[in-house]
């Protein structure tokens, strides 16, 4: 018995060591089975890592931004990069997120609505989140296979696939919002006798409002990161230029690209979370270096206490 | 008797489980131009008993007759929570107008140029006029109180139920807005229920006053 207590007590003071090691020996086991046991080319791999750096991305090929030969650039001097590939594909992603965004959210907020428990009934809530669930089940880049199919190659095809995508991706956060819906606010609304409509647009949507937009702006920014993948499959964007210098092994030109978005990612990145940091509320934040956004999040949080 | 001027419980029983009713056996009969103070223990059942007069719960048992039906209709009611149920990212002026649509419109068109008047006057009873533009989030809690009495004002309701609405006032605004709550019971020969925990403060609004407690709910005094 006493044998008992002592290792029930010893579990519970290495409970948290035990449990890491129990996940960290089944992860191993997994990709065990996974590699069929064939560990050399996982420490063969920084070689190869190596090889394919030194001698084929690197150094990037900037001539990406450089005007084509085709059309003739029209602008001149220090403006002629806004006639380069990766200007044209660059702004072309970031239309298409934002037509996406902008459509995406419109439509997902009457769908969020029907959605959240705490406004309607069992009967439409149910099918209304199976609706949202379906949109999300397949990912952005699924839906721009389809687009391409249907109405051909194009920012058209992207436009459509994002907003899908983001109806359904935005449709459950606005929900989960709308659900986060201070009880009182709804008991005062109701008992004084307001309609759906009037309940949704006059109350829900005044008090999750600061959410939606910092949820809508985050979208914006996830939509742009993955409209550089839907170029791939032929719905505009800079993918379609990453995915023509792939197939002609051009590494050091698709490696430009990828700097590119890294850079747009980042301004939009600091862009975002500065436009979050204006509607979330009215505590007085301490600014930051723009640098502390590539620090994890319990870092900056530990910043703000001080 | 119900009718459609008082509010009417019969052998009401209240609460959020069947077998596990918090208040049973209500019985009373509230008239147009009474104040009613309720006061009890904290999770005896007064706010689930207002939150049933509002129609927000249906009764477990009995009848609950609001001016001569079983729930109110539009507008008949202003609520005021103990959490106020202010919207706080809206304005002072969004959240008072909310009530005057509910008085004052019809669901299916909820605008009318009147109401913009009637929350003005309301806004302006409490004193926060210069507020007007105010998001609530930035008011102290003893104004976001009397924003939610503005609100109930600007809707003109013909019962009030408030959950200790008085909380938090300091010593003036609260004889303010006292006396504007009971003008507005008088001159509109409305009803009143408060659950109150002062007693002082109950007895000199109230004209009747019940105390919930064991389960029931007691007429205590009838000033």
């Amino acid at each position: 018995m006493r044998t008992l207590s002592a290792i029930t007590s010893l579990w519970y003071q290495w409970r948290w060591l035990g449990i890491f090691i129990i996940l960290l020996s089944l992860a191993i086991g997994v990709t065990n089975s996974a590699i069929e046991g064939n560990w050399e080319k996982l420490f063969d791999s920084p070689r190869n890592v190596q090889t394919f750096f030194t001698e084929s991305l690197w150094p990037p090929d900037w001539s990406v931004l450089e005007p084509q030969a085709y059309p003739v650039c029209e602008e001149s001097g220090w403006l002629d990069f806004t006639c380069s590939t990766a200007w044209i594909g660059l702004l072309e992603t970031l239309k298409i997120a934002f037509v996406a965004t902008v459509f995406g959210m419109l439509i997902s907020y009457p769908i969020a609505l029907m959605a959240a428990e705490n406004l309607s009934p069992a009967w439409i809530s149910y099918p209304a989140r199976a609706l949202l669930a379906a949109l999300r089940s397949l990912p952005s880049i699924l839906w721009a296979v389809l687009f391409v199919i249907m109405i051909g190659l194009g920012p058209l095809a992207g436009i459509m696939a994002m907003t899908l995508y983001t109806i359904g991706y935005l449709g459950k956060l606005q929900y989960e919002v709308i659900e986060g819906v201070a009880q009182p606010q709804l008991d005062a609304s109701r008992a004084m006798g307001h309609g759906w409509l009037e309940r949704s647009f006059g109350v829900i949507l005044p008090e999750s409002a600061n959410n939606l937009i910092s949820q809508a702006v985050f979208m914006f920014e996830y939509n742009f990161r993955h409209g550089t993948v839907i170029g791939i499959v032929g719905a505009g964007g800079i993918g379609y230029y990453i995915n023509l210098y792939l197939k002609f092994l051009q590494y050091d030109k698709v490696f430009a690209y990828v700097i590119v978005i890294f850079v747009v990612v980042l301004i939009l990145d600091v862009l975002s979370k500065y436009a979050r940091s204006l509607f979330n509320d009215d505590k007085v934040r301490k600014k930051h270096p723009w640098w502390t956004i590539l620090l994890p999040s319990s870092i900056t949080q530990k910043l703000e206490e001080e | 008797m119900a009718s459609t001027d008082n509010v009417v419980v019969r052998s009401g029983s209240v609460g959020y489980k069947r077998n596990e009713p918090l208040l049973s056996g209500v019985n009373f009969t509230f008239n147009p131009g009474e104040i009613i103070a309720i006061n009890g223990a904290s999770g005896i059942g007064k706010t689930t008993l207002l939150k049933t007069l509002a129609g927000l719960l249906e009764p477990l048992e009995g009848d609950v007759n609001v001016f001569g039906k079983s729930k109110p209709r539009r507008g008949e009611v202003g609520y005021i929570p103990q959490r106020l149920g202010l919207i706080r990212h809206a304005s002072v002026l969004h959240n008072v107008m909310l009530g005057a649509r509910a008085g004052h419109t019809s669901a299916w068109f909820p605008f009318s140029r009147s109401c913009r008047k009637f929350s003005d006057n309301a806004i302006d009873s409490v004193g926060i006029l210069q507020k007007l533009r105010t998001p609530v989030r930035k008011l102290s809690g003893g104004q976001q109180r009397r924003v939610a009495v503005a609100r109930t004002l600007a809707q003109q309701p013909r019962l009030i139920l408030a959950d200790e609405f008085l909380a938090e006032l300091d010593e003036e605004t609260l004889e303010m807005v006292m006396k504007v709550v009971l003008d507005y019971v008088s001159e509109n020969n409305a009803i009143m229920i408060l659950v109150e925990h002062d007693f002082e403060r109950a007895k000199r609004m109230a004209n009747r006053l019940f105390t919930a407690k064991g389960g029931e709910l007691v007429e205590i005094f009838d000033f």
